[in-house]
């Protein structure tokens, strides 16, 4: 095979040792109670299986499934999977594995709609139906997946999955998950800590009936207190007591002993090892997942198949996987062994990783040879990888994996690699949020030190200038002469930016007040005939469309546009994202001019939350404009006027923000209408004494749950003389309520101040 | 710390004391605790101290 850097219309390649589920290990304590646990389980969709590292849970839910007529598909996740597109990807081909074709269509849709994660989960979910047999994923290492999206997309699946699947979830850490309303349904079964835990009768089996090791009931039980049970200390306690000449001697120094029992003993078991063995496990921990010829490339031996063997015999620490022999260390002991040698050997595990990314890319193993290369530091290959893969990666919606490759370069490699500086520039205006990172990377890209021939040259121009577009980063007529360069660009030599491109022209002529300009523009990238390859640019180009036929009150071809952009990015998989943004705002604007306050205030607050960082951006000032207005006339005119005054105050920070500064002062000049006619109206009806008590509070700044102690009101009682108030003074916010009030007279002292209020 | 939907934290109690805000609830295991203390992190809560209030029995 080729030195294995892949060409753009592949597929990225998978690691293989993810897909693996672990090969059931011949000598282990049979634990029926939990197999019988798991089986319970069968009838809920999800079992959850949470506790601490070393408690058995694999290797549980593996024994489990060997006993068990069902088709078993295992993914382990690592913190590269906090992506729905990859994560989803990994899952799809653990599916398609079962049978061959099984998740062709998820795979499709996952390559070629990267964005719209829902539907490719569909498809995964009609082809387990389709499978119609017992139907078991398992899901490893789910704690290392924190990412929202992420979470709501496996909510999604819970509730998809076919009467024949089951899905299992292996944890460290209980996930974000909706488990109350699971449990509470009966959709949940769960297996934890306590139910891991090893009981006195189990250690007997273990030590004396398996490890022969003749230990009275006395001892067991001070094993069993020192270990707490847990599964991973009791097996080293095994192992190690099964080394030593005074076994009992040994017990109670255990016993009696105060340190970290886990480091305590796997120290013990390493040091009863062979100095050979020993070298070779530490090593091999550093690799985390490897093969035996992986092992011997990078050790320099040629015996790391039989060492292997017998290391997985004859402790836990090495295990080995279904899947063209591929070893995992645990991961407990990894943590110790890795610690161990850098102590011991400070440059060994960087030469380890940068060995290992040497080899694992000759055998074409790209994405594992990244992962060790970022360890290893050697830069010039993990930017070599971005330079090759990123428009792959930004068209499957992998932004996030961009930028975690891409945080991991130092600013001289990035300027020599500019193409990678503005690729993770793009993830970062993708993502969101990340205005000082996606600056930092502009400005590498423009002092770029590379020699690299002219083809990159415009190719880097045209992105960056692209992306300065879209996210107005310099004041709304630079924006708008940035745009104009890329789609010069593209159309000269960059076909592949060209739908993307006019996007973003399109919207800085849109925040510039250039509506007919905008609208060609939108329309150009809109009806482009590549639109399906290049989903973000049509998304951001159909978002825009809608917010133009917003203002030009078409509001049908609006929803046109609208509903195409949301279709197009998904419900899911943007949800936290700039895209997810771009959309909410062209809902939220549709909604807005339909009558549909609540929903626009809605979106349009979600789209504001999304966009807001630290830094003043025009876009963010102009959502909050849009917001004040939803607000304004949803009634709610103190928080309409709070808002504006952020928008305004955010304005003040900017230069050049084209169309904005009217737009507020428009929202501002209705804002003023509005409370003017709040305050000087008539008044509907006199409020009883009941409800002037509550409106004297109203004058103050306690909340209602104050007034509420204050006057001896719960506070729903509070609330609903609140609500008769502004009813009755025909207002819709406090402050006018006090206003009317005051100027009506109604808050002069009464002639009975010692009254006391009624309650109720 | 504004609204805090009790759904959030179904388990948990919820006092207001001093200008915090309190949990008080059972917490079975270590993997609950850390979840717990995750999903504070996510949304952006300051987590000011964990005390425990009533030891288990048997641990």
């Amino acid at each position: 095979m080729p030195a294995g850097l892949t060409l753009t219309d592949e597929p990225l390649l998978l690691a293989e040792a993810k897909l693996a589920a672990p090969r059931q290990r011949a000598a282990i304590v049979r634990r029926p109670r939990l197999e019988q646990a798991l089986e319970r389980g069968a009838d809920a969709p999800l079992t959850l299986v949470a506790a601490p590292p070393g408690y058995g849970k694999t290797t549980a839910v593996r024994a489990w499934s060997a006993t068990s007529e069902t088709a078993l598909a295992w993914v382990t996740l690592d913190a590269g999977d906090n992506e729905p597109a990859r994560f989803w990807t990994y899952v799809a081909t653990a599916v398609d594995r079962m049978r061959n074709g099984l998740g062709r269509r998820a795979l499709h849709r996952l390559r070629s709609h990267g964005l719209a994660i829902e539907v490719a989960i569909d498809e995964i979910m009609n082809a387990i139906a389709d499978y119609r047999r017992a139907f078991t994923l398992v899901l490893d290492d789910l704690q290392t997946v924190t990412d929202h999206d992420c979470m709501v997309s496996l909510e999604y699946a819970i509730e998809r999955l076919p009467v024949n699947a089951r899905l299992i979830v292996l944890t460290r850490v209980d996930p974000a998950l909706e488990l109350a309303r699971l449990r509470a349904r009966g959709a949940l079964t769960e297996v934890r800590a306590s139910d891991l835990a090893f009981t006195a009768a189990e250690v007997r089996e273990l030590l004396v009936d398996r490890a022969h090791l003749e230990f009275d009931d006395e001892q067991i039980g001070i094993l069993l207190r020192r270990t707490e049970g847990w599964p991973a200390a009791v097996c080293l306690a095994a192992l190690w007591l099964g080394t030593v000449e005074d076994r009992d001697r040994a017990v109670l120094e255990f016993g009696g002993d105060n340190r970290y029992v886990a480091e305590y003993l796997s120290h013990e078991v390493l040091s009863a090892l062979d100095s050979d063995h020993r070298s070779f496990l530490l090593r091999a921990a550093v690799l985390g997942s490897f093969t035996a010829e992986l092992c011997d490339a990078v050790l320099g031996r040629s015996d790391s198949a039989a060492l292997l063997s017998h290391l997985e015999e004859s402790n836990l620490f090495v295990l080995s996987l279904e899947r063209r022999e591929w070893f995992r260390v645990h991961a407990l002991f990894a943590e110790f062994a890795s610690a161990r040698l850098a102590l011991a050997e400070p440059t060994e595990p960087q030469i380890i990783h940068r060995r290992a990314a040497e080899w694992l890319r000759s055998e074409g193993l790209v994405v594992e040879a990244v992962q060790h290369a970022a360890a290893a530091r050697d830069h010039e290959f993990v930017a070599e990888i971005l330079s090759e893969d990123h428009l792959l990666l930004l068209r499957n919606g992998r932004s996030g994996t961009i930028l975690r490759w891409a945080r991991t370069l130092p600013d001289d490699v990035l300027r020599e690699h500019p193409d990678v500086a503005v690729a993770a520039a793009t993830a970062a205006l993708l993502v969101g949020r990340l205005t000082y990172e996606r600056r930092r990377y502009l400005l590498l890209a423009d002092s770029r030190t590379s020699t690299h021939p002219d083809r990159i040259g415009s190719y880097v121009e045209c992105v960056a200038s692209m992306v300065r577009a879209a996210a107005i980063d310099r004041g709304v007529d630079e924006a708008v002469a940035q745009g104009y360069r890329a789609v010069e660009l593209a159309r000269r030599e960059v076909d592949a930016s060209l739908v993307v491109a006019l996007a973003a022209l399109a919207r800085a002529l849109y925040f510039r007040g250039d509506l007919e300009q905008a609208w060609n523009a939108a329309s150009s990238a809109a009806d482009h005939p590549d639109v399906s390859h290049r989903v973000p640019g049509y998304a951001v180009a159909r978002a825009t469309l809608a917010v133009i036929a917003v203002d030009c009150g078409r509001l049908s071809t609006a929803r046109g546009h609208a509903e195409g952009a949301r279709a197009v990015v998904g419900r899911i998989s943007s949800s936290r994202s700039w895209l997810g943004a771009v959309v909410a705002e062209a809902v939220g604007s549709l909604m807005l001019a339909e009558g549909d306050l609540a929903g626009a205030e809605r979106e349009l607050g979600f789209a504001e939350r999304l966009v807001g960082d630290d830094i003043a951006t025009v876009e963010h000032a102009w959502l909050l404009v849009r917001l004040a207005d939803a607000r304004r006339r949803r009634g709610r005119l103190d928080d309409a006027e709070r808002t504006l005054r952020r928008a305004l105050e955010e304005l003040a920070e900017l230069g050049d923000s084209g169309d904005v500064p009217g737009l507020a002062s428009g929202v501002a000049a209705e804002l003023e209408h509005a409370r003017r006619e709040a305050s000087g109206g008539e008044i509907l009806e006199l409020p009883t004494d009941a409800e002037i008590a509550v409106l004297r509070l109203l004058t103050t700044e306690l909340s209602t749950r104050e007034i509420g102690r204050q006057l001896f009101l719960s506070p729903n009682t509070v609330r609903s003389h609140v609500r008769a108030i502004y009813r009755k003074l025909g207002v819709g916010s406090r402050r006018d309520a006090v206003a009317r009030a005051e100027a009506a007279g109604l808050l002069d002292e009464r002639d009975h101040p010692g009254d006391r209020c009624e309650l109720g | 710390m504004g609204e805090l939907t009790g759904h959030s934290f179904p388990r948990m109690r919820i006092v207001y004391e001093r200008g915090n805000t309190v949990l008080v609830g059972p917490v079975r295991d270590q993997a609950e605790l850390t979840g717990l203390l995750q999903r504070f992190s996510d949304l952006g809560l300051s987590i000011l101290s964990v005390t425990t209030v009533d030891d288990p029995p048997g641990r």
